[in-house]
């Protein structure tokens, strides 16, 4: 599927112009007024990047990266920048923007950091595939061999865990056997792996820091 | 309605309602003295005769170190927007550059407007082909009448000596001797010295015998190809000359020369100013010459021993002060003893005044000084959004050059989108053009203050867009509620532009710590009923401490760690000198108000 290069920018001539260059060079190209815009028209799971100015009238940068992290995860974003925007840049980059380009920037240079935004989409894309097939996996499990699960990933004895849940080693042991067979692993390292890529460990540990 | 009468007539009916404009335009920098003294005389003629009620602009065409076509194209386009809403009457255009590029782009800029010009000959304007209701006041040097007043003084000369450079402007002024003074010159032998080097003319010169006559028309280059100005190679051979030196331009005068037949640049400049006061009226104008003048030195006169009484009647002698002073010294001297105590006083009283006058000018010269670099102050504090608004065109412009350079490598290239991007590549130069205008004429510097009327209204949309980009970076929201009614003001809108530009400036920064949407910047223009045209520039900040009130416009308050202190003081400083008054208030929810008047301009009520 050939990729959409999302062009945010309040100017449009220069919107025009950049849309121009990207489809001439083998792209899609969408293109949105305002950070509001893009947010409301939000892109769809196609493969992608996002271009955005960082100087526009209303929703800040940040704040429309804030956004834009949180409901398109996916969509790696290339700043264009004014000349002398260190303050900007540094907060941008702090906030997990991919690339930087200064205004005007070269033809070369644009296509570049969208050739590679796009490979960084492309990860992220795969990563989520496999995130979303181990969740799949995970859903799987019944209630009690995900009970069982979660506390084997955070490093407890089968004996432990069988106190913990008022049952025998034994069926412990049955349990485990059934998750590694469902999940189609071989050892206690591979279960902890797939249960830091889902985020489990980390967000009952955050869970359980507060009340 | 307004009607002016003046000395020539009824201004015609086209313009009545408001004042007449005239545009002079200088084709050269604004040190040149021959086209200042024209322009000067000029202005000064067209003031008079309208009783001030004239408005006057002046463009330096700078065509002398930018000639090129280019630099042409650019002036034209920038006066066509510049007098866009203040379409010219009558254009002056003093000196050959001026009227040929006046003539060429006046579709341009003043299609509607009466052109007369001034500054050469009929010869010259032949060569330029001009439209038919291009009129001038042509300057024709008569070379035979500075000869007359050679001979007049030298009734027994026998000889006629006259000096030519090698420049082609010289060799055109030695053919026209050659054509013009045997006419005149009877029996008398002349001479035309060519060809020679500087060195060699003042030997020549020097060698003369006191019955000859020694006219030097120009030297701008001398045959090694040295350059001089005209004045300077004269000084050089007058000054050794054993002969009297005679010479066609007024410029020689104090140089060494007796005298001449000349046109001055003061009567070119009323001869073209009446053309321009006729052209006003309605009249039907048409081509006239520029009177000569004779002009003698008195000082020359005296050294070579020649008679004060035979100069031709009319002739303005110079330094006549100091030849009474030499004739009549005993005279003066035992006068003055009776009049010594009277004219302490009135020396007094006008050494007084003297300083007076210049404490002004300095005065005004301060102001300008102080404007200029609080307008580089300004520019600098926006420079970050004018080069944000900078890259916006340039940006498009690279990145739609980009891509027809893409498209054109297909084999069957989109020529209809080809052409759309080349129509918006000139859309976007022309955008980029009109922000470096906009800043360059924000940031000129003045040696005058350039009086003008317009709309206050339309100045603050001039600044509005000047501060547009830097608004939209600190995210304040703009709003401005215009009176319904134009509101004319008389003042040098850059001046005025930049006091809003401050006031604003000051309003954004005072916001620096309100969260965003809350930001608000409010022009609102009113017309009060004292007749006084009013702005106010509120915004939603922090306000001013009471006590600070009345010291805010004093030098050097500052609330900010890179502030001068001089903006405000300086924005006073310019209102009170266009007759208003400006001062500040808080508003009773929040914020801080700025206003300012200004007398609503005479006449247009």
């Amino acid at each position: 599927m050939t990729p959409v290069i999302h062009i945010v920018d309040d100017d449009a001539s220069f919107r025009t112009a950049v849309g121009r260059l990207i489809e001439a060079s083998g792209f899609r190209v969408a293109s949105y007024v305002s950070g509001e815009d893009i947010l409301e028209r939000l892109p769809s799971a196609e493969p992608g990047c996002i271009l955005l100015d960082l100087r526009m009238p209303g929703l800040s940068g940040a704040d429309l990266q804030d956004h834009l992290v949180q409901k398109a995860p996916l969509l790696p974003i290339i700043y264009l920048t004014g000349h002398g925007d260190i303050g900007a840049t540094v907060r941008a980059i702090k906030a997990g923007a991919e690339d930087f380009l200064e205004k005007p920037a070269s033809a070369e240079d644009l296509l570049e950091a969208i050739r590679r935004a796009l490979l960084q989409n492309g990860k992220r894309r795969s990563e989520h595939d496999r995130a979303h097939a181990l969740r799949g996996l995970v859903a799987n499990l019944t209630p009690r061999e995900f009970q069982v699960f979660d506390l084997v990933v955070r490093g407890k004895r089968n004996k432990q865990v069988a106190f913990e849940l008022g049952t025998s080693e034994r069926t412990v042991k049955a349990h485990r056997h059934a998750i590694t067979e469902k999940l189609g692993v071989n050892s206690l390292a591979e279960m902890v792996t797939i249960a830091e890529r889902l985020g489990l460990i980390e967000s009952r540990q955050s869970a359980s820091s507060s009340p | 309605m307004l009607t002016v009468v003046s000395p020539t007539g009824t201004w015609s009916a086209e313009i009545i309602g408001r004042l007449p404009r005239v545009l002079i335009l200088y084709p050269y920098d604004e040190r040149i003295p021959a086209t200042n003294i024209a322009g000067e005389t000029a202005r000064a003629r067209l003031l008079e005769a309208t009783q001030g009620k004239i408005d006057l602009f002046s463009e330096f065409l700078d065509l002398s170190r930018f000639p090129d076509d280019v630099h042409i194209d650019r002036m034209a386009r920038y006066l066509s927007e510049k007098y866009v809403e203040h379409q010219p009457d009558v254009v002056v255009a003093l000196g050959e550059e001026s009227t040929r590029f006046i003539s060429q782009n006046r579709h341009r800029i003043a299609p509607e407007a009466k052109i007369v010009f001034a500054g050469f000959s009929a010869e010259t304007a032949a060569g330029l082909n001009l439209p038919d209701d291009v009129v001038g006041a042509f300057t024709e040097f008569d070379i035979g009448k500075t000869f007359e007043m050679a001979i007049r003084l030298q009734p027994n000369a026998r000889r006629l000596v006259v000096i030519g450079g090698s420049s082609k402007f010289d060799e055109a002024w030695i053919a026209n001797a050659r054509v013009n003074l045997p006419a005149v010159t009877g029996g008398v032998e002349t001479t035309y010295l060519t060809g020679l080097s500087i060195d060699e003319f003042v030997e020549h010169a020097a060698r003369l015998t006191p019955d000859s006559i020694l006219i030097v028309l120009t030297v701008f280059v001398d045959r090694s190809g040295r350059n001089f100005i005209p004045q300077a190679s004269l000084e050089m051979i007058a000054e050794a000359a054993a002969a009297p030196t005679y010479g066609p331009y007024s410029t020689y005068l104090g140089r060494g020369v007796v005298g001449g037949n000349t046109v001055t640049f003061e009567s070119m400049g009323s001869s073209v100013a009446d053309l321009a006061i006729d052209a006003i009226a309605g009249k039907t104008i048409s081509d006239v010459e520029v009177p000569h003048t004779y002009v003698a030195d008195s000082r020359q006169l005296e050294r070579w021993g020649l008679p004060e009484s035979a100069l031709p009647a009319g002739t303005v002698q110079s330094f006549e002060e100091s030849s009474i002073w030499a004739d009549h010294w005993q005279a003066i001297t035992g006068g003055i003893g009776v009049l010594a105590m009277q004219g302490l006083v009135i020396a007094g009283l006008l050494i007084e005044r003297r300083k007076r006058q210049t404490a002004e000018t300095q005065s005004q010269l301060h102001l300008l000084e102080a404007v200029h670099l609080n307008q580089s102050a300004t520019a600098g504090a926006l420079s970050a959004s004018i080069a944000h608004e900078l890259n916006q065109p340039l940006g498009a412009i690279r990145s739609n050059a980009d891509a027809a350079e893409i498209l054109l490598r297909s084999d069957t290239p989109d020529l209809k989108l080809i052409r759309q991007i080349v129509a918006d590549i000139r859309d976007d130069d022309q955008r980029a053009g009109d922000i470096i205008m906009r800043l360059r004429a924000m940031l000129r510097k003045r040696s005058e203050i350039d009086w003008q009327e317009f709309d206050l209204n339309e100045a603050i949309g001039g600044a509005l867009r000047i501060l547009h980009a830097e608004a939209a970076r600190r995210r304040v929201e703009v709003t401005s509620n215009y009176a319904a009614t134009q509101l004319p003001v008389r003042a040098d809108r850059v001046h005025i532009q930049q006091v809003i530009l401050n006031l604003a400036t000051n309003a954004m920064d005072a916001m620096l710590d309100v969260v965003s949407p809350e930001r608000k910047l409010v022009f609102q223009t009113a017309l009060t009923r004292e007749a006084k045209v009013e702005l106010s520039v509120s915004d939603t900040g922090c306000g001013i401490p009471g006590e600070r009130l009345a010291t805010v416009f004093e030098p050097f308050y500052t609330t900010k760690p890179t502030g001068t202190g001089l903006g405000l003081a300086i924005a006073r400083t310019i209102i009170e000198t266009y007759g208003g008054r400006i001062w500040a208030d808080n508003r009773p929810e929040g914020g801080a108000v700025f206003r300012f008047n200004l007398p609503l301009a005479q006449g247009l009520q």
